[in-house]
């Protein structure tokens, strides 16, 4: 459910428009009228469904959103995999990222379009889970792009200065040598299955 | 057009827009990803068409009666 505030909004707009359909022979014969009727069945609804709508992709971000398809949930508790190899249960227990979007996070593409492609591989999900099924293998569309590690790593100190990464830094930057090459585990799911789990006291 | 007439429509682009503001009711009730891109295939151009069917009764209300 959305926050209240939201779904009182919707019912008073709501409220309005049906007040406003039984006043419409009143309102229609009168200059202030027509501009309440403007008003009510124009902008009113307008700004509440642009309103309802943008705090819907906002919260299309978030980790709970993400977790609420049965699919991810196993990819959900890898988050909290006993693992400090695991990338997802390192910046997830570490706090590197944001715990209320740390799906989004790594997985969507930084840069212009970043977010509008993230929106519509989102599209795909929900059309596999509800229309034509969710593969065996659940796989990403395309290599994970050095990028999105890139975009938080960039110039960290931690990063550049690391003995592992600087003979390969060019490489990295520009893609030809995978993160991942290294970093290979992404996801812990052997503990996920093993039922070997952290949780912060 | 008539009164009548331009009451009918405005009462019809009501209708519309009232029914997208209830369908994005009933997704915020029960919010899942299908419902919220209902909300957003279905109830977003319901409000905008039924703003728009309000416009076009008011414009051609004006037209007939030689205010443009």
């Amino acid at each position: 459910m959305l926050p209240l505030q939201l779904i009182v909004a919707l019912v008073c707009g709501l409220a309005i428009v049906a007040l406003l359909f039984w006043g419409a022979k009143l309102l229609a014969g009168q200059t202030i009228g027509r501009v309440v009727l403007l008003v009510g069945v124009v902008a009113l609804p307008l700004l509440l469904s642009v309103g309802n709508i943008s705090y819907g992709i906002h919260q299309s971000s978030t980790t709970a959103f993400c977790l609420s398809c049965h699919e991810m949930r196993s990819y959900g508790k890898s988050l909290f995999a006993d693992s400090r190899q695991a990338l997802a249960a390192v910046h997830y227990q570490n706090r590197l990222v944001d715990r209320e979007t740390v799906c989004y996070s790594c997985h969507k593409d930084y840069a212009m379009f970043g977010d509008v492609t993230a929106k519509l591989n989102g599209l795909r999900h929900v059309w596999a889970h509800y229309v034509a099924g969710v593969p065996k293998k659940i796989a990403l569309y395309r290599p994970y792009p050095n990028s999105n590690c890139l975009h938080c790593h960039d110039d960290m100190r931690r990063f550049v200065e690391g003995a592992a990464h600087r003979p390969i830094l060019g490489a990295l930057y520009a893609g030809t040598t995978s993160c991942l090459s290294c970093h290979r585990s992404a996801h812990d799911m052997a503990k996920v299955e093993a039922g070997d789990l952290w949780q912060a006291q | 057009m008539t009164t009548v007439d331009v009451t009918r429509k405005i009462r019809r682009s009501a209708v519309v827009a009232g029914l997208g503001l209830a369908l994005q009711l009933a997704a915020a009730l029960h919010w899942t990803p299908a419902t919220f891109i209902l909300s957003a295939a279905i109830g977003l151009p319901l409000v905008i068409a039924g703003g728009a069917m309000f416009l076009a009764a008011v414009w051609r209300n004006m037209r007939d009666k030689g205010a443009l």
